[in-house]
């Protein structure tokens, strides 16, 4: 709870910050572009309030997925709010085998995504602020020229929108807008650590395939990137090759030797091929360059600890068979 | 029975339940996640930005004019979480950003507000 000393202190900054403006959706939008529209995205007509499902079903099958609006119904629709919400839609996502990747926050971005094969999810409030009525939908035509802007929208296959209605609208559900990649797609206007936490998402909800090729995908676009070298070195650990795994971690380490993070997990694909001096040695140097006040100074210990557990013959790679 | 022999009772059964653990959990235990990583590269990012923004000399001069220890308030944003010090950033360049009409020192009022309002400073306690 804020105190109202607190409160007050808020509704101070809100005035003096009142000169700040929303950036402006429609900026950068070259209006000679050609139009572009997605006439093959597929169309579920949504049933009562179902627009999430509708509009998720439209992206995801465009995409590749076989699922359908009253497949996903049931994982993101909520009867008692008569409607879905954000998270789930991303989520759903996920399940489906799709890297959910929030676009800029501008029609250029959704013409980008357009022009690159992508129907684009948006949220709109086609109410107004104070008595909102929340809309998801799915852009897949943009016409520059004309400023005209084309959805799958409700019940309407392809709803024609002015250019400056669609923005209103969209800019009431603060130009929030997804797509759906392909494993091993990239984003048209990628951003190195949007697309790492939504890779990050989707390995950590077990689809570690999907995330592989995304991460091999990154690469490609950002060789060398301490980031995008974690989360491939982490992906071949969870698939158990470790000599891979040991590989990444230790092109991190080559440009950025105080990266304890990497040195941590660098200990352990070590102790998994039962390398087990050079693992503590890796280890002891991580605690050694740990602050004390480290917030992942526990999970150093903790490798530590695991590493100090693990028979040191037989080979680890060895262990589960033993033990069923 | 002798002490050996107890031993090597405990060794197998404590091995046992590792493998155990270690057959699920293979890659879990002590591993960083990604995500992990990333939240500690935003986080540092953040601190750098933070600690640009107090560092410059207009703005560490008028800190000091309010009574506040520039370095004091660095020492304190490197205690905050993360989701804090996220937030702190975020509040900075925005308010900031809509500031440079207000000039320097309303600039630094509004940074002092969002420092207060995040518990680092409390120079606003008489409010």
């Amino acid at each position: 709870m804020l105190s109202k000393r607190r409160l007050s202190i808020l509704g101070i900054v809100a005035i003096l910050s009142g000169c700040a403006t929303l950036p402006d959706g429609s900026a950068n939008l070259d209006r000679s572009s050609a139009p572009v529209e997605i006439a093959a995205a597929p169309f579920f007509p949504q049933q009562q309030f179902q627009c999430g499902p509708a509009a998720l079903a439209t992206i995801l099958v465009h995409s590749g997925a076989s699922t359908s609006a009253s497949d996903l119904g049931p994982q993101v629709y909520i009867p008692g709010r008569q409607g879905s919400l954000q998270p789930e839609l991303l989520a759903a996502t996920r399940a489906a085998d799709r890297i959910p990747y929030v676009i800029d926050t501008s029609v250029s971005a959704i013409y980008a995504e357009l022009a690159a094969n992508r129907p684009v999810l948006v949220l709109q409030n086609l109410g107004i602020s104070q008595l909102p009525r929340w809309h998801y939908a799915v852009v897949v035509g943009v016409d520059p020229n004309h400023d005209k802007v084309y959805l799958r929208s409700g019940t309407d296959r392809r709803r024609e929108m002015k250019l400056k209605t669609f923005l209103r609208t969209w800019q009431r559900g603060d130009f929030w807008a997804f797509v759906a990649l392909q494993p091993g797609e990239l984003p048209t206007q990628p951003e190195l650590t949007r697309f790492a936490e939504a890779v990050a998402a989707v390995e950590a909800s077990g689809h570690d395939q999907a995330a592989r090729s995304s991460w091999q995908a990154a690469a490609r676009r950002w060789p060398e990137h301490p980031v995008v070298l974690f989360g491939l070195a982490n992906n071949e650990l969870s698939a158990k090759n470790y000599q891979q795994a040991e590989f990444h971690y230790r092109r991190i380490l080559a440009t950025r030797p105080d990266n304890l993070l990497a040195a941590n997990n660098l200990a352990l694909a070590l102790a998994y091929q039962a390398r087990h001096a050079e693992a503590l040695q890796q280890i002891n140097r991580v605690l050694a360059n740990a602050a004390a006040d480290d917030p992942l100074r526990p999970e150093y210990l903790q490798t530590r600890q695991e590493i100090r557990d693990m028979p040191k013959k037989p080979s680890h790679d060895e262990e589960p068979a033993e033990a069923s | 029975m002798t002490m050996k022999l107890w031993k090597q009772i405990v060794l197998t059964i404590s091995s046992v339940a590792i493998l155990s653990l270690g057959f699920t959990q293979v890659s879990v235990a002590g591993v960083i996640d990604t995500q992990q990583l990333i939240d500690a590269e935003n986080r540092s990012a953040a601190i750098d930005r933070i600690e640009a923004t107090l560092l410059r000399d207009d703005v560490a001069a008028q800190l000091i004019e309010f009574g506040v220890d520039p370095d004091e308030v660095l020492a304190r944003v490197q205690h905050m979480t993360t989701a804090e010090l996220l937030s702190l950033d975020g509040q900075i360049s925005e308010q900031t950003a809509g500031a440079s009409a207000l000039g320097i020192i309303g600039a630094v009022f509004l940074i002092l507000l969002i420092l207060e309002l995040v518990g680092v400073t409390d120079v606003f306690k008489s409010i």
